[in-house]
């Protein structure tokens, strides 16, 4: 008995790093985001295409959609790209970027170069509606349903992996209704 | 040699200083009773980005725009409370270094309790089973 007891500070020793260097080596990216089964946030701000252009809540009524944050600094944006590419000539889900912290000029060249996935984009050069969205870095995707409701929200480059895990089940479930 | 050392360190822990200062040059205020509510908001909200540290001791682009944001409201007048609601509408408690309890965090908020109880049984039975010792000694 005694025996064991002198051993129990080696074992809690010993459990407390496995425990804590679990947590070490664990990726937490991913944070939940309050906006989910929120409305989209209203918004004041000017489309890429044309400064001229104010955009709002309302211009994004093409739904249900995806609002996918993006920039031209961000690389895993240029890893979606194609994917975007590809759900803009495939699906019926409208696509639109929202244009994070980023240069005009350079935003519209790539967009030029590499194909535009985006019904428009919204210029966000302040990152104002980024922070009403909780957006902490770029890419991100949300997923807005019928009811202009947020649904799920996906930091990270959008693969075809994570559409099928976490977006897809959103456009069946709006076609059945 | 002595002297040149000793000024060299002055010289490095005085700018140190000065940038530890930083904020103040960019974000000017002219009520220091904001100043203080400003500098401590950034001391307790966390990055989201860089999920180590708060925003004070973060440059990532979003801190800064999250510190342009906290100044924005502050400036305008909200109080602490009303920054932190802010923020925790957008970001989530997390935020505010303020984990929910739920059952994926039950280890957090229970585990020192369990650790505590633990530690407190084992004292109890070495201390019982020195006692009774003792008294077998008697």
């Amino acid at each position: 008995m005694k025996r064991i007891l002198n051993l129990m500070p080696l074992v809690v020793f010993g459990i407390l790093v496995v425990v804590l260097y679990s947590f070490l080596t664990q990726e937490n990216e991913q944070l939940e985001s309050v906006l989910v089964d929120q409305l989209v946030p209203e918004f004041k701000l000017p489309a890429l295409e044309n400064p001229n252009n104010i955009l709002s809540k309302s211009s994004v009524n093409k739904l249900p959609a995806l609002i996918n944050v993006w920039a031209t600094w961000c690389i895993a944006c240029r890893v979606e790209h194609p994917f975007l590419m590809q759900l803009k000539n495939k699906s019926t889900l409208t696509v639109y970027g929202l244009n994070y912290k980023d240069d005009r000029k350079k935003a519209l060249d790539l967009l030029e170069n590499e194909g535009n996935p985006f019904e428009f984009s919204i210029f966000d050069q302040q990152g104002k509606l980024a922070i009403d969205l909780g957006v902490y870095g770029a890419p991100e995707t949300f997923f807005v349903d019928k009811e202009g409701i947020i649904r799920e929200r996906h930091v990270g480059a959008l693969t075809q992996k994570v559409w099928k895990e976490k977006f897809e089940k959103f456009l069946n479930e709006d076609n059945d209704v | 040699m002595f002297k040149k050392f000793f000024s060299l360190m002055l010289i490095t822990i005085i700018y140190s200083l000065v940038s530890a200062n930083e904020p103040k040059v960019i974000y000017p205020f002219e009520d220091s009773v904001h100043e203080e509510r400003f500098l401590s908001l950034l001391n307790e909200l966390r990055c989201p980005k860089c999920q180590g540290s708060n925003l004070a001791g973060s440059n990532a682009p979003i801190a800064n725009d999250l510190k342009r944001e906290v100044y924005r409201l502050v400036k305008s007048g909200r109080t602490e409370e009303e920054v932190k609601t802010y923020l925790i509408d957008r970001y989530g408690n997390f935020i505010v270094y303020d984990p929910p309890f739920r059952p994926d965090t039950y280890a957090l908020w229970l585990g020192p309790l369990f650790i505590f109880l633990i530690t407190l049984s084992i004292i109890l039975v070495i201390l019982l089973t020195r006692f009774s010792n003792s008294k077998g000694n008697q």
